[in-house]
């Protein structure tokens, strides 16, 4: 493969601001083709924002993205929906369509975008509920099921179209330990399985060490490392090392000296 | 001084924003309408029946309830300036009228977007907050055509013949109270009320029922759409959607009134 072939996604020079705030100052990344890529950093570092960049959910203040060699900024509606077709998102809250059943939800994308008839659309909502472990749960409704199960659902629903992309939002955010790496098996399952470029927003590092190819690690709306997952724990950064084990105290100060406190105190 | 024209400014700017936000609104509901004769699929049907059925079937008895309260009351009231003028017998043909031509669309519309327009706002709100608006826009599905469209079209079917049902409650509860509290015989009343009305009288409230409904369904999907961040802001959305409605459907009429039988060659 040609490197072209071998990159799905590249976003060059990348700056949003809200306002006066630059949440995303210049970032330049690639994500390759087939593979697991963990965007991460600690909470506020723009991962999301990047990530709804990357759907077209934001439009950037400057710089390009490019899917598949086309660039997606300032696209017409139209012909974003025709990119989007290669896209799957599962949201931090599974955003099921909450008046609908299981089933219904999955089919959603279906009804609206292919002519198929019921039938089909019912089983092909089968076999994509079996993929990720629902057999059987159509008629229940997105209130009557656990928070794991709903991401599960949501999950089948963002595959429906057999997409070539799926984005994560914190798949593991709001679940327990063992639902959460029954998430990540799902993705490393998936993306083998169906030969899906996985892009995944995480600020979890066990799960991200478990399934990720490639790890992209931002810190105040800077591209700080990328590496794979052995890089990224023998890193000399840091920050990153601060990050990984978790540690309060390190390059971010958790605690000011007195003097520094009482000067902030005062100085307003 | 200054201050005070720079505020007037400000707020005059603020409704002008909003209606220009409305009509865009509009528009695109407009557009996609006109779409869906020739392109199947434009409209999500199911959604459609649904949004039918809570807003006419499940709104018929309240309607009819508030509608013969109305015309019960509005008899009881005239009946007592009448009387002074001996012309007690015109009772009927006053509430027919009012009923028709006013009282009819409005109480609909306000019973409605008190019952729906909340609704909507606080529907369509709550899915902006648990990001499934985001989820349908990245599954390339226009929130616009797939929310707002079904409902807009929704009230603009359901609202008139709801208005149709006050109208016709109104009149009976007029009836009741003019035949049996008033003591006006029953077959005078009636000819009375159906010589005062005219068929004038009965599309132009049903026109406005339209466009009330048209307000309503635009309003609150708006107000919904605009919905961003927790619980607090939806429910800032729904009452938001319920008193620009009112305040809207209020003004609106006294247009479309003043329009309709003054400007308009009769």
């Amino acid at each position: 493969m040609s490197e072209s072939e071998q990159t799905v996604i590249e976003v060059k020079d990348l700056v949003k601001r809200f306002g006066d705030l630059t949440v995303l100052d210049g970032i330049n990344v690639t994500i390759p083709r087939g593979k697991i890529t963990v965007i991460m950093g600690g909470s506020g570092c723009g991962k999301t924002t990047l990530l709804r960049h990357l759907i077209a959910l934001h439009q950037p203040t400057s710089g390009d993205i490019f899917v598949d060699g086309k660039n997606i900024v300032g696209l017409s509606e139209k012909d974003m929906n025709d990119v989007r077709r290669k896209f799957g998102m599962l949201f931090q809250g599974s955003a099921l369509f909450n008046s609908m059943t299981v089933g219904e939800n999955v089919a959603v994308p279906l009804k609206e975008h292919t002519e198929l008839s019921p039938e089909i659309i019912r089983i092909i909502v089968r076999v994509k509920l079996e993929l990720v472990g629902l057999t059987g749960f159509e008629d229940f409704m997105p209130y009557q099921i656990s928070g794991g199960m709903k991401k599960r659902v949501a999950l089948a629903r963002a595959i429906a179209l057999d997409p070539k992309i799926v984005f994560y939002d914190e798949p593991g955010a709001g679940l327990d330990p063992i639902t959460a790496s029954m998430i990540d098996r799902l993705i490393l399952d998936l993306s083998k399985k169906l030969n899906i470029t996985s892009v995944v927003v995480s600020h979890e590092m066990k799960s991200a060490f478990r399934i990720a190819d490639e790890i992209i690690i931002l810190h105040k709306g800077k591209v700080l490392q990328v590496g794979t997952a052995d890089e990224v724990k023998n890193s000399k950064d840091s920050y990153v090392q601060q990050f990984i084990h978790g540690e309060s105290e390190g390059v971010i100060p958790f605690k000011q000296t007195s003097e520094a406190y009482l000067k902030g105190l005062l100085s307003t | 001084m200054k201050e005070l024209a720079g505020s007037i400014g400000q707020s005059l700017l603020f409704v002008l924003a909003g209606v220009a936000r409305l009509w865009e609104l509009g528009a695109a509901v407009a557009s996609y309408t006109f779409l869906s004769f020739f392109k199947k699929k434009v409209i999500p049907r199911e959604t459609l029946f649904h949004q039918m059925v809570l807003i006419g079937i499940d709104s018929t008895a309240i309607v009819s309830l508030v509608g013969a309260s109305v015309g019960t009351v509005l008899a009881l009231q005239a009946a007592y300036s009448l009387k002074t003028f001996g012309a007690l017998m015109y009772t009927g043909s006053l509430v027919c009228v009012a009923m028709a031509r006013e009282l009819g669309p409005l109480i609909a519309s306000i019973v409605i977007s008190g019952r729906i327009g909340a609704r909507m706002a606080a529907e369509i709100g709550t899915m902006m907050v648990q990001e499934e608006v985001d989820a349908l826009t990245t599954m390339g599905i226009n929130p616009i055509r797939y929310l707002v469209v079904p409902r807009v079209l929704a009230l603009a079917l359901m609202l008139p013949c709801l208005t149709v049902i006050v109208d016709v409650m109104g009149m009976l509860g007029g009836w009741a109270i003019g035949v049996t509290g008033l003591g006006i015989n029953s077959t005078l009343y009636i000819a009375k009320s159906v010589d005062a009305l005219c068929l004038k009288d009965i599309y132009t409230g049903l026109l406005k029922s339209f466009i009330f409904s048209i307000l309503i369904a635009l309003v609150s999907c708006h107000q919904g759409l605009s919905v961003s961040g927790g619980a607090d802001a939806v429910g800032k959305a729904t009452t938001q959607a319920v008193v620009i409605s009112i305040v809207l459907i209020i003004v609106v009429d006294c247009l479309a009134t003043a329009v309709i039988y003054y400007a308009l060659p009769t």
